[in-house]
């Protein structure tokens, strides 16, 4: 207990310093502003902004990208509510009540739930980090190469299996992401590894370079391409007063609380993104709610819910990332990613080796929760007219950050080209619908998971059969196994025929 | 049911290069990665190897699947619960992409030689004149200030290196 005061203390004395409460704010601030803006989701937002942490301490860099990420979340319900377009995945249920509820002029009431249920979620997950983290980082600490290589299948397959509407596609993206981060000098043997003689590759393809070609640059294709059949928006207004009455906060409590935990448990347990939390909240309210049978006609249970459930499993994969060094979506993968650029490692031995910088985050997190409480509500209209920026200004706004931020990190030429090429192969991914965030997740643990891989190969002389002797590692294959072929379970009972023969209907 | 049909087009080209590519990542994996002269239990071709076997599996289950048309209607409602991306659905718009690629590359090209600060500036005005060209003063002031004032604001203010090029013809 001691310790755990000594240590919120050590954090609270890293993010309080006059500079990390800026960035904290500014990370809230840009973060709302991504989540707002339509067609920038938090994964193109992170990636974009990483290039301005260059040159920070880490602590401060993570402190910004975590800002940026909450706001990101918070911000996407903004949007749903008042224009009925998500800003991203996770606030797509939003848009049933919140946008009911604005119509009947209730935006008010559905923003200020919103705000409260993510306030709520956030608070409730960091606690959770601050009580379970250290325990899982000492879990975690006693694992083994074999051990960590079959957790990051495990963590790769879970986040493949959610990834899109094809398992196939899913997992092909995430082997294009392993196939990729093997570019490069190989640190244990000194050879290079697809470099085709050329000086820059030795390094290897650094993984922002794809992130915001994939992200970035394909949104942008995505948005000339749409620029010339435009969708019809309205935006509602806000009415009336910004405050819940006493009916409501009734209403509220117990939805935001189901959702906080269902959230947490989705999220940080289950490791299934923040979409899937808020679904599996929604579905909660239905069927548990005490009035269910308003949901979908404007019902704050369906705004509280949602809302607290996405904020809570973001809260939840951070602990993911920082315990373990898996992220859980792929916005952490992003962020996981900046922070091996910066030299650091996470997982288990961040919370022994770098408590201020752990304890720090942490402590900022209540911080940015309570910052984006005070930030949103007052400034909600100028949040709305951040949407009538035109689309092509945003459009070419995109690419002049992106050239920016890519041409910084190295000062090459070579790696504007490969962002543009990358841009070009996401849309083409995007036509074939085949998902993005699995490639960077792959080329993020890539070089990782090699590296335990042969480092296990060394304990075992070779056999591969040490993965089936160590039981943990067995039971991390296992759920990886399971997460991959769940959506085939059904066809088993049907047999083999079905599966093979001509019976399903051709497209 | 035009629209279906040019996805399930576009489905089968992807299939083919998914399958081309991972067949010469393979390949690749044999040619472009040397022996190492130290002796390893598993040398620095054997992961690589791996993930190329993988990826060729998956793609030929792929490709045969696109081939007899055996895919069926994508899963709406898991795909939704999920939160996978939106479908592309509207027509791409070729001829102004290619423009905008060229842009890009010429934006690439020019970054050193023409200096951060003028490249910028005329990437994005030619940006505009194909996207939109209705509000060019207001526009025009836009990428003034995100090009002219980006680049002062991060030289002097954040200290980040960013080519001058023929700003620095006038002492900039």
């Amino acid at each position: 207990m001691q310790q755990l005061i000594s240590n919120i203390a050590l954090g609270f004395g890293v993010a309080g310093t006059p500079f990390n409460l800026l960035l904290a704010f500014v990370g809230v601030f840009l973060g709302t502003i991504i989540g707002v803006l339509p067609g920038i989701g938090p994964m193109t937002g992170v990636a974009l902004l990483i290039p301005i942490t260059f040159g920070m301490p880490p602590s401060s860099a993570i402190i910004l990208m975590a800002g940026i990420y909450y706001g990101a979340m918070y911000g996407g319900s903004t949007t749903s509510i008042l224009v009925n377009t998500p800003g991203e995945s996770s606030s797509v249920v939003t848009c049933i009540d919140g946008h009911e509820m604005a119509k009947q002029g209730r935006a008010g009431p559905a923003l200020a739930a919103a705000a409260i249920g993510s306030f709520v979620a956030g608070t409730f997950a960091t606690i959770m980090l601050m009580a379970f983290g250290p325990f899982l980082a000492q879990v975690a600490i006693k694992f083994g190469p074999p051990e960590f290589f079959a957790l990051m299948v495990m963590g790769l397959t879970v986040v493949t299996s959610l990834a899109g509407r094809s398992m196939l596609k899913a997992l092909f993206a995430t082997l294009f992401g392993l196939a990729i981060a093997m570019v490069g000098i190989d640190m244990q043997s000194a050879v290079q590894r697809f470099t085709f003689g050329n000086l820059q590759f030795m390094d290897g393809i650094e993984f922002l370079v794809v992130a915001i070609g994939i992200f970035a640059l394909t949104e942008v294709f995505v948005n000339i391409c749409e620029m010339k059949n435009p969708k019809e928006t309205s935006m509602e207004q806000i009415k009336g007063g910004l405050w819940m009455t006493k009916e409501d906060w009734k209403r509220f409590w117990p939805s935001s609380i189901r959702g906080t935990l269902s959230g947490f448990f989705v999220g940080g347990v289950a490791g299934a993104g923040a979409a899937v939390a808020s679904f599996v909240s929604y579905g909660l309210e239905k069927r548990f709610g005490k009035h269910k049978k308003e949901l979908g006609t404007g019902a704050i249970e369906g705004v509280a819910g949602p809302e607290s459930a996405n904020n809570a499993a973001a809260g939840g994969s951070l602990i993911y990332l920082l315990c373990l060094g898996i992220p859980g979506s792929g916005t952490t993968a992003i962020m996981l990613g900046a922070l091996i650029m910066m030299g650091l490692q996470p997982g288990p031995l961040l919370f022994t080796q770098q408590p201020a910088f752990v304890w720090g985050l942490i402590a900022s997190m209540y911080i940015g929760n309570i910052m984006l409480l005070v930030l949103n509500l007052p400034l909600v209209g100028m949040w709305v007219k951040l949407l009538k920026v035109p689309e092509y200004l945003l459009t070419l706004l995109i690419i002049l950050f992106s050239f920016l931020g890519v041409y910084t990190m190295n000062n090459s030429v070579q790696d504007l080209l490969l962002m543009v090429g990358f841009g070009v192969l996401g849309y083409g991914m995007k036509r074939a619908d085949i998902p993005a965030a699995p490639i960077i997740l792959g080329m993020v643990l890539g070089k990782n998971m090699e590296e335990k891989f042969r480092q296990s190969m060394v304990i075992s002389d070779g056999s591969l059969g040490i993965f089936l002797q160590r039981p943990i590692a067995v039971f991390f294959l296992l759920v990886a196994f399971a997460s991959i072929t769940n959506p085939y379970w059904k066809y088993i009972p049907m047999g083999f025929r079905k599966l093979f023969g001509k019976t399903p209907k051709a497209v | 049911m035009a629209k279906k049909k040019e996805i399930k087009r576009e489905e089968r080209i992807a299939s083919v290069i998914m399958t081309v590519f991972s067949a010469a990542y393979l390949v690749g994996t044999f040619f472009q990665i040397p022996t190492s002269s130290i002796r390893q239990v598993v040398g620095p071709a054997v992961f690589p190897r791996a993930v190329g076997i993988l990826m060729l599996l998956i793609s030929v289950v792929y490709l045969i699947q696109q081939m007899r048309g055996l895919v069926k209607e994508a899963d709406e409602k898991r795909a939704a619960i999920i939160g996978a991306d939106e479908k592309v659905e509207t027509k791409a718009d070729i001829k102004t992409m290619a423009v905008m690629v060229l842009i890009m590359i010429a934006y690439a090209l020019l970054f050193e030689p023409l200096g951060y600060a003028v490249t910028t500036f005329l990437s994005f005005m030619a940006g505009l004149l194909v996207l939109n060209r209705k509000h060019l003063i207001r526009d025009t002031i836009v990428g003034l200030v995100a090009s002219f004032g980006m680049y002062f604001i991060f030289t002097t203010l954040l200290r980040v290196q960013l080519p001058a090029g023929v700003l620095s013809l006038f002492g900039l």
